[in-house]
C-alpha cells in the first residue's frame, strides 16, 4: 500500500509533493502527478505539503485512484508500447507528458 | 526535513574490524548487537550524523504498531531501545560518513568512506535501507564544475559582502537565505514552485526582509570560469530568462535516498534492492544484505521482517569468517552473559562472558 494522489491534483501540479519526497518517487503526468506504489516508502512527508489535499494515505485512498496511480506504472501510456515500470526516481525521467485514460477522459468530459 | 550533514575532519588511515555494518537503521542496529553475540567485532556505519536512520529521521515520533512485543511504541522509543541493545556488542560506531569503494581481497573486503577512511571487514552486512541520503541534486549543476557552491553553508562571516543565490523552497533554503541576509550583499532565493514549503513564520519573515525571492522560477545555467560568476534564472510560467551575478550559489534542495557507491560493487541489483540467497548473501563473497534493501520472492518490506533477516545474516556470516562455527548461536537465554549494570556516569551496558 502507497500514498496515492487522486483527482483533485488534476491541472494543480504544485509540485511541493516532489520536493519533499525522499524517494523520489512522484512523477509527473500532462496535468496530474501519479505515485509510483512500488518505490514509494510511505514516509508521509508528501501529504501536509499539497495545497490541493490531493494525496491520501493508504488508509484512507479511493479505490479507483489508487488503480489509477498503479495503471500509470503499470500499464502502458496512451502513444506507448511499454509501461513505465519502475524508473527509480522522477527527476531522472523528467515530465512524462501523458495522462491515463481515466484522467485524459475527466479532461476532455 | 532539516538534516544536516557534517563532514567530518579527514582522516585517511585504515581500520579493521571483523564485521562492517553499514547503515545504523534498525536492522543495522540489531545485526550489530547480533554480531556482539556471536563475538565479532563490529563497525557501524552511517552517513547520516545520528544513529536509527530513516525511523530518526522520517517519522521519530510516529506511533509504530507491528514491532513484536510493543503494542505501541514511537519511532524514537524504538530506535532508543535498539541503540541501547546494540551497545551491548561494543561497536565502533562512525557517523556521518558514507560507504563508497569496495575493494576485495583474499581473506577480508575494504570498503572506502566519504571521509578518506579505509575500512578492512572480514565482513560487511549492507543493512542500508532506502540508501543514502544525499543532496538533491540542481540540473543546472551538471554543466559547472567550478568553485563557488556551497552544498554546505559556511559561518554566516564568511558570505559579508558577497552575492549569494540560494535555491530551494523548503525550511533548509528560506532558514538560509533569512540567516544570511543581515551578512550578504544581496540574497536571491530562487524556488521553482509558486508556494514556499517551509514553516510559515520562516516565509512571513523572508517576505518582509531584504531577500530578492524568485518564485516558480528555476536556475537555467550557472556562469563562472573557474568560479560562479552569475546565474540564469528563468521563468517556469513565461520561459523569460534574467542573468543575475552571484558569487556564491547554495543549492538547499533537500534530500534525497539513493544507492550511491553501491551500485559499483557488483551486487545483483533489482530496482533499488539487492537480491539475496536465502541466508542473505549477495553473490559477493563476504557481501551479506538484510532489511529494507533486500529482495527476494515473497520479500515483504518491513521492520518485523529486517530484524529476522538480520539474525539470519549475521549467524551465517559468521560461520563464513569462522567456518568452525554452527550457524545456529544457541539460545540467548542460555548463554552465560550478564549484563553489567550501568555505570552512574554512563548509561552504556556492556556484556560480559
Amino acid at each position: 500500500m502507497a500514498y496515492v494522489i487522486n483527482e483533485k491534483c488534476i491541472g494543480e501540479l504544485d509540485g511541493s509533493c516532489v520536493d519533499v519526497c525522499p524517494v523520489d518517487c512522484i512523477y509527473e503526468g500532462l496535468t496530474k502527478r501519479y505515485i509510483q506504489p512500488a518505490e514509494c516508502i510511505e514516509c508521509g512527508a508528501c501529504l501536509a505539503e499539497c495545497p490541493v489535499s490531493a494525496i491520501t494515505a493508504p488508509a484512507g485512498t479511493d479505490p479507483v485512484w489508487a488503480e489509477d496511480n498503479r495503471a500509470f506504472f503499470a500499464l502502458p501510456l496512451p502513444g506507448r508500447s511499454a509501461p513505465l515500470d519502475s524508473p527509480g526516481g522522477a527527476s531522472g525521467s523528467g515530465p512524462i507528458g501523458v495522462d491515463t485514460p481515466l484522467v485524459t477522459n475527466r479532461n476532455q468530459g | 526535513m532539516g538534516l544536516t550533514v557534517s563532514v567530518p575532519v579527514s582522516e585517511p588511515m585504515t581500520s579493521e574490524t571483523e564485521l562492517l555494518i553499514i547503515g545504523a537503521g534498525p536492522a543495522g542496529l540489531f545485526a550489530c548487537f547480533y554480531a556482539g553475540m556471536r563475538g565479532l567485532g563490529v563497525t557501524l556505519l552511517d552517513s547520516l550524523p545520528h544513529l536509527g536512520g530513516q525511523v530518526a529521521a522520517l517519522y521519530p515520533a510516529k506511533e509504530i504498531f507491528d514491532i513484536a512485543g510493543f503494542p505501541a511504541i514511537t519511532g524514537r522509543g524504538l530506535v532508543d531501545r535498539l541503540v541501547h541493545q546494540a551497545r551491548l556488542a561494543e561497536p565502533d560506531i562512525r557517523l556521518g560518513e558514507g560507504a563508497g569503494s569496495l575493494d576485495r581481497g583474499p581473506d577480508s573486503v575494504t570498503v572506502s568512506t566519504s571521509s578518506g577512511h579505509r575500512i578492512r571487514a572480514g565482513a560487511v552486512l549492507i543493512t542500508a535501507g532506502i540508501g543514502r541520503f544525499t543532496p538533491r541534486p540542481l540540473p543546472a549543476l551538471e554543466e559547472y564544475d567550478g568553485s563557488g557552491v556551497h552544498h554546505v553553508v559556511a559561518a554566516p562571516e564568511e558570505y559579508s559582502g558577497r552575492d549569494v543565490v540560494i535555491v530551494g523552497g523548503g525550511d533548509s533554503a528560506v532558514d538560509w537565505a533569512n540567516t544570511l541576509a543581515p551578512y550578504a550583499r544581496r540574497i536571491t532565493l530562487v524556488h521553482r514552485r509558486k508556494r514556499f514549503s517551509a514553516h510559515e513564520h520562516s516565509v512571513n519573515r523572508l517576505m518582509d526582509s531584504t531577500v530578492r525571492v524568485l518564485t516558480n522560477s528555476e536556475i537555467a545555467t550557472v556562469h563562472g570560469a573557474g568560479r560562479v560568476e552569475a546565474v540564469t534564472v528563468r521563468d517556469c510560467g513565461t520561459r523569460a530568462s534574467v542573468r543575475l551575478d552571484a558569487d556564491v550559489l547554495i543549492p538547499a534542495l533537500g534530500h534525497i535516498a539513493s544507492l550511491g557507491a553501491l551500485k559499483d560493487w557488483g551486487l545483483r541489483l533489482s530496482g533499488q534492492q539487492i537480491e539475496v540467497g536465502t541466508d542473505m548473501s549477495t553473490g559477493v563473497d563476504r557481501v551479506y544484505a538484510a532489511g529494507d534493501i533486500t529482495t527476494y520472492p515473497g520479500k515483504v518490506r518491513l521492520m518485523a521482517v529486517g530484524f529476522g533477516e538480520a539474525a539470519t545474516a549475521v549467524n551465517n556470516l559468521a560461520v563464513r569468517l569462522h567456518p568452525a562455527l554452527d550457524v545456529f548461536p544457541g539460545h540467548s537465554s542460555d548463554r552465560a552473559f550478564r549484563p553489567i549494570p550501568p555505570q552512574p556516569q554512563e548509561e552504556v551496558t556492556t556484556w560480559r562472558m
